[in-house]
């Protein structure tokens, strides 16, 4: 399965977009400008993240760990030695990274999808080649299926862990830094009591909603991209 | 490689000269014939990168220019617009990529920073205060004379001298000046675990790319340079900030933790940094200094971390295991090679000793500055990911337990093992110890380039 590491999908979708000399702005554009004023966090359409309960730490419920869409307007001649080559057909780029269960279910993922978030995909696939509409979702997961490319390598550097359990276990892991900080030097007996407390209030806090952990980050980075990285 | 134009090179781009005292003068200016003609007079001053066969000079003299600077120069349009994008936006409209923001932030800055805009950077370094002195002086006559500009502001440091010898300490305590890179070509007495790390383990100099201009890099590239080619050849960038260093705060810091760290205070804050006051690596001697280590200079920058990756010796998010992590990043260190800066610079303000009162407010830091042919993929990088962030050394979002910008909220780990003396401790709500106080972006020319832009001969077709 080159789709699937563990319990993580590797997604690749390449819709062919409409070639319509008379569309003004033409269709590729018209995409492009759509997605330029979507969110890029927990707020984007392509987030999904489900509640799940403390207890369920095997939820395969489909969750987004990373999604980016992309137009590709042709291969780029970059000069000699190069060949030049090119497209039949501008594309949109669909890549996600997301959660499957081990049964690589991605009909759930696409369902989820055209549930929480058709308005959106209708506004961007419309622009696609026979895009047959959110609202009948069978025709939608058999459309994407259709357009799917196997993916054959990714990277998700997410220890095959879902978006629950990520999202869980950066809590926990913030919330342990505080309580060592702020316990260090305690005399065992009342430490003990204090780390049993403690680990019952961890252990029955929901988790925490998908966008939240940056948002408690001890320090908040509010750091921009740099120019160039080479 | 053969051995560069030293003759060519601006001496600081070079060498570290040791030489006590410092003043870093801002010029603006105002008439640009006046200002070429100035430059023109000062070419003979200008110190170079020959060695002194003939013992150190009184003083020195360099000069470097802000983007604005070479525009009030008048260089040719094709020039400016070819220099990199983070040189021409200068310092302050990078604060958002550097993290400059806070306690930070350019509204924070020295006034110098704000107002008529800064164009060049006049750094004099001497033996003595009468020698600084009567160098400045002769410098503030030419100005006077030629008009050619004005000085906004001059910023003096000085080592700290103890019992009248000159020591390579800083404010809070530290012994600072180690491991500067080694560049190819470059002839100085050179150290292992100063250059990069080869598959052997041995240490080689770094590409002469990394730090000048029109030579390959350690990609093999030569570095973003503007053209033409002999205004960047021998060149190079540098980066000034002067960093105030809130010692009250510091020391009120150390006496809270230092009783709930088993490991004693003078342990505790040589893990901050990665060495202990006189100089000592924790990584070859953890649990006390080591005098002949300092004074050995085969041993005192030669180690790496590879068998430390727990950070039971050096902590992994120690100031200076961030930002010359060596093989910490494994692939045998290659990671780091084209992160590498040079740095210059000297403390400035009162010294206090240990028990003086102090006060936050009392005007004491650093004056840091940084030298590298790529300001982004350089200083930047090394700014942005390794003092204001943490994972690259898979310390999450920890910022540099000194440098960085915590605003009251950071978080310092120190890796122990089981040992009473050693063991693992969190510092916590860590506040600002350094604030930055301003600074720019600065391009320090060849002395040929000096002289085609006081002749008005830069011409990039």
């Amino acid at each position: 399965m080159p789709n699937q590491n563990g319990s993580v999908y590797g997604l690749t979708i390449l819709s062919p977009i409409i070639d319509d000399d008379k569309a003004t702005p033409s269709h590729d554009l018209q995409i492009r400008r759509y997605l330029a004023a979507l969110h890029t966090d927990e707020r984007s359409p392509f987030a999904l993240w489900q509640e799940s309960h403390p207890n369920s730490l095997q939820d395969s419920r489909p969750g987004t760990h990373l999604a980016r869409l992309v137009v590709m307007d042709d291969v780029i001649y970059v000069g000699m030695p190069a060949c030049e080559e090119h497209l039949n057909s501008k594309y949109l780029i669909f890549e996600a990274n997301l959660d499957c269960g081990l049964n690589g279910d991605l009909d759930a993922y696409l369902r989820g999808l055209a549930k929480t978030s058709a308005e959106h995909l209708d506004a961007i696939w419309s622009h696609c080649v026979g895009y047959p509409g959110a609202g009948n979702v069978n025709a939608f997961v058999s459309y994407m299926k259709a357009c799917q490319i196997e993916t054959t390598f990714f990277f998700a550097a997410v220890n095959d862990r879902t978006v629950s359990e990520t999202l869980r276990a950066l809590q926990t892991q913030k919330a342990v830094a505080e309580f060592i900080t702020d316990h260090q030097g305690m005399e065992p007996v009342r430490l003990q009591a204090e780390f049993v407390a403690f680990a019952a209030r961890v252990n029955a806090a929901p988790t925490p909603r998908a966008g939240a952990m940056e948002a408690a980050m001890v320090a908040r980075r509010e750091i921009k991209t740099g120019g160039r990285n080479e | 490689m053969s051995k560069l134009n030293e003759t060519d090179i601006q001496g600081f781009a070079l060498r570290g000269y040791n030489l006590p005292y410092a003043r870093y003068v801002f010029l603006h200016f105002e008439d640009a014939e006046k200002a070429r003609v100035l430059i023109g007079r000062l070419l003979g001053s200008i110190t170079t990168g020959q060695r002194w066969d003939g013992g150190k000079p009184q003083s020195t003299v360099n000069i470097a220019f802000t983007y604005g600077g070479l525009v009030a120069l008048e260089l040719p349009d094709a020039t400016l617009f070819s220099f990199p994008p983070e040189f021409q936006q200068g310092m302050r409209d990078r604060a958002a990529i550097l993290g400059d923001t806070g306690l930070n932030a350019p509204e924070h800055w020295d006034e110098v920073w704000e107002g008529a805009p800064v164009h060049a950077w006049l750094g004099i370094q001497a033996q003595t205060p009468e020698a600084l002195d009567a160098c400045y002086g002769e410098l503030f006559a030419l100005m006077g004379e030629t008009g050619g500009a004005i000085v906004l502001a001059a910023q003096d440091a000085a080592s700290e001298r103890i019992a009248g010898k000159v020591t390579a300490r800083e404010h809070f305590g530290f012994t600072d000046g180690f491991g500067n890179p080694d560049y190819l070509g470059v002839e100085r007495s050179s150290q292992p675990g100063q250059g990069k790390l080869m598959p052997d383990g041995s240490w080689a100099p770094l590409a002469t790319g990394e730090l000048l201009l029109g030579y390959a890099d350690e990609a093999g590239e030569l570095p973003v340079a503007p053209v033409p080619h002999i205004l960047a050849s021998n060149g190079t960038f540098m980066v000034y900030r002067k960093l105030h260093q809130n010692l009250a705060t510091f020391r009120a810091y150390l006496d809270a933790q230092a009783p709930l760290y088993g490991g004693g205070v003078e342990k505790l804050k040589a893990k901050f940094i990665g060495r202990w006051s006189d100089g000592t690596p924790l990584e070859l001697s953890p649990d006390a200094m080591d005098a002949s280590i300092v004074a050995d200079p085969k041993r005192s920058t030669n180690f790496t971390y590879g068998a430390d990756a727990d950070g039971t010796r050096c902590p992994i998010g120690a100031h200076m295991r961030r930002v010359h992590p060596r093989d910490a990043f494994g692939f045998n260190g290659k990671l780091i090679d084209r992160r590498r800066i040079t740095r210059r610079g000297l403390p400035y303000g009162p010294f206090a000793v240990e028990g003086e009162p102090v006060t936050d407010d009392q005007d004491r830091g650093v004056i840091f500055m940084a030298l590298n042919a790529n300001i982004s993929r350089q200083f930047e990088f090394v700014q942005q990911q390794w003092i204001e962030y943490g994972n690259d050394a898979h310390q999450g979002n920890d910022k540099d337990m000194l440098m960085g910008n915590h605003g009251g909220r950071g978080k310092f780990v120190v890796q122990g093992d089981r040992s009473a003396g050693n063991p693992p401790f969190v510092c916590g709500n860590l506040p600002n110890f350094v604030e930055l106080r301003g600074g720019d972006y600065f391009f320090l020319p060849s002395i040929t380039a000096l002289a085609m832009i006081a002749m008005k001969l830069v011409d990039p077709r």
